[in-house]
């Protein structure tokens, strides 16, 4: 039995505006005990995702199972199997971290000695001991973040889903964070975590499925993703996006970028004699080249024909500090 | 992994007291309307209790028997029973933080998340209405119906809290904003002024003795004024109760109608 299973599920929104077709088909499956991430850009349908198999939105069509229980159907039986940390969940900023986790702890029907205990492992484990009297208020984005790990995790779920757990979160945090799902992993908790970073996905996940518009484009494990490119990804960098230009003519299946030129080839180290001789019999000076292993990147930019990463930073949000 | 949740009752009360120690986390958002309640009382007094006090004694409007405080008591205790309506704006505040979403991600009774707001109010209002009559008290208020007339005077101005906690709270569900939940503090200045609220009704000119008539805060004033001046009057008290206990029983089922609506998924 898979731990999560989403089946063609599609999610339908009718706004006054026309209906909006935020989920038309994704489809996979998570194994017990994996990291499984969901890739993909502002927008593209994560969030939405995320909620039909929490059982917070419901679906259009299809259906989602975790551990073979019906989201909609067994809801309140699967709502005890999942630890949920949403992306845009407020915390109640006039409590303190040992109030929260004390007061969620109840409301799982801990008894009050052991919610007390579960109180001191939560704050433990989430890095939270010393801030733990304090106002979540005066929290940094970073704790905030662990804190929502930590209530996530409060009634020791099977599945978790995070979704974007790093948004907003400079890159010392987001470490922080990382090694804190790998632990959980280890723990033998399954984990589908929703991110905009192809590095983390990179990083985290075992398996990948990525998502545009509503559509899984690609999947597999981040290295099975890489080879189904194919060979190596060459980039020539010219002095200029004319030269780029002209280049691409000559250099079949490439992409420019700016002032550089990728394209995918078998065997990259041979074959760049030969590309490099062409250009210059063109009079196009290269200023460098490279030949690399495939990145998520390329994978990205392969099955959906644009780049993640410029789309991710220009929109990210961060952390509002209320 | 842990598999039971919770039985309502206590959900009910974890959830209460998470509000409470909110409540206790900004002490002052209550005083404004402490401070209201407590200046009714002692400018009402000041400017009325001379001439509807004592010295009316003999005259047709002597109503308040000798002691305008009494008279005047209930209007301080309606207007501090407003404060339930700050139950909405509890609700609300959860909602848009996401607190509320959270809740529903947990195996938690939606009631629980509904009730316990409304329960929170209807504190603050036993709170607010106790400490203003003690304030009357030891100013000189003596109700006719002695120390248990001021349990009676709180029960109704608890039920009559409760009438606007779920008030705000159906008005802040149904418009989702912490605007619409203090629109409630609004429905208090006219179900306040068009009504006896400093002479009988008989005293009341036409349109607003009609006004005054259909306006429920009459018969609540009139409830509670019986208890601290005449005695234990069962028509008029009667009346108070069922007036304040029906107010409170359709909003507050007009807040469950409306929870049911907010808590349906999209
Ligand atoms: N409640 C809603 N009503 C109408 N449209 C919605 C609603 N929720 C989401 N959408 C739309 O559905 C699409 C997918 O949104 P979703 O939040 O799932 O994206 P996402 O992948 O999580 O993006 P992000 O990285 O920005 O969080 C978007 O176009 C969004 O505007
Ligand atoms: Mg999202």
């Amino acid at each position: 039995m898979f731990a999560v299973e989403a089946k063609n599920l599609k999610k339908t929104f009718k706004t006054k505006q026309g209906d909006v077709e935020a989920v038309k088909d994704v489809s996979f499956q998570v194994n017990n005990g994996e990291i499984f991430g969901i890739l993909g850009p502002n927008g593209a349908g994560k969030s939405t995702t995320i909620l039909m198999l929490t059982t917070l939105l419901r679906v259009t069509s299809g259906n989602g199972k975790i551990q073979g229980l019906d989201v909609g159907q067994d809801d309140s039986e699967v709502r005890k199997k999942i630890g949920i940390a949403l992306q845009d969940t407020g915390i109640d900023n006039l409590l303190t971290g040992r109030e929260l986790f004390f007061t969620t702890a109840r409301l799982w029907g801990f008894s009050k000695s052991d919610a007390k205990k579960r109180t001191l492992e939560m704050l433990d484990l989430v890095g939270l001991t010393e801030a733990a009297d304090r106002r979540v208020k005066t929290y940094s984005g970073g704790m905030k973040r662990r804190l929502d790990l930590g209530l996530s995790l409060v009634h020791k779920p099977e599945v978790l889903f995070l979704d974007e757990p790093t948004t907003g979160l400079d890159p010392g945090s987001r470490r922080v964070l990382w090694e804190e799902i790998k632990r959980l992993r280890e723990d033998g908790v399954t984990i589908i975590l929703t991110t905009q970073y192809l590095e983390e996905a990179d990083e985290l996940a075992d398996r990948i499925s990525i998502i545009d518009n509503g559509l899984v484009v690609a999947e597999g494990t981040p290295d099975e993703l890489k080879t189904s490119i194919g060979g190596d990804v060459i980039t020539f960098i010219f002095h200029s996006y004319e030269d780029a230009k002209k280049a691409k003519g000559l250099v079949s299946n490439s992409e420019i970028e700016n002032n550089e030129l990728r394209t995918t080839v078998e065997n990259g180290a041979e074959r760049i004699p030969d590309l490099l001789n062409k250009l210059s019999e063109n009079e196009l000076e290269v200023v460098s080249v490279s030949a690399n292993k495939p990145s998520l990147d390329d994978v990205f930019l392969q099955v959906t024909g644009y780049r993640l990463e410029g789309a991710a930073d220009t929109e990210e949000e961060l952390i509002e500090n209320e | 992994m842990n598999n039971s949740n919770a039985p309502f009752l206590l959900q009910l009360g974890i959830l209460t007291k998470r509000l409470l120690l909110r409540l206790s986390r900004r002490p002052l958002a209550e005083l404004p309307n402490i401070f209201i309640s407590a200046f009714f009382l002692l400018v009402y007094d000041g400017a009325l209790g001379g001439v509807f006090g004592g010295s009316a004694a003999g005259t047709p409007f002597d109503f308040a028997k000798g002691n305008f405080l009494n008279f005047i008591l209930p209007v301080s205790i309606v207007s501090a029973s407003v404060s339930g309506g700050a139950s909405g704006i509890y609700l609300v505040e959860d909602i848009e933080s996401g607190v509320f979403k959270r809740y529903q991600g947990m195996p938690i009774s939606k009631w629980a998340i509904i009730l316990a707001p409304i329960v929170v109010g209807a504190v603050r209002v036993l709170l607010q209405a106790t400490l203003i009559m003690t304030l009357g008290n030891l100013i000189g208020a003596d109700p006719a119906t002695g120390i248990w007339g001021y349990f009676a005077v709180l029960g109704m101005a608890f039920f009559w809290g409760m009438g606007f906690a779920g008030y705000s709270v159906a008005a802040g569900v149904r418009s989702g904003s912490s605007q619409g939940a203090q629109a409630a503090t609004f429905l208090f200045f006219p179900a306040l002024f068009l009504a006896p609220t400093f002479t009988p009704r008989y005293a009341l000119k036409g349109w607003l003795e009609t006004a005054a008539a259909y306006n429920p805060t009459t018969y609540v004033l009139e409830g509670m004024r019986a208890i601290m001046i005449e005695g234990w009057v069962s028509d008029l008290i009667l009346k108070g109760f069922l007036v304040a206990g029906g107010f409170a029983f359709i909003t507050l089922t007009f807040a469950v109608l409306s929870a049911r609506r907010a808590t349906e998924k999209s």
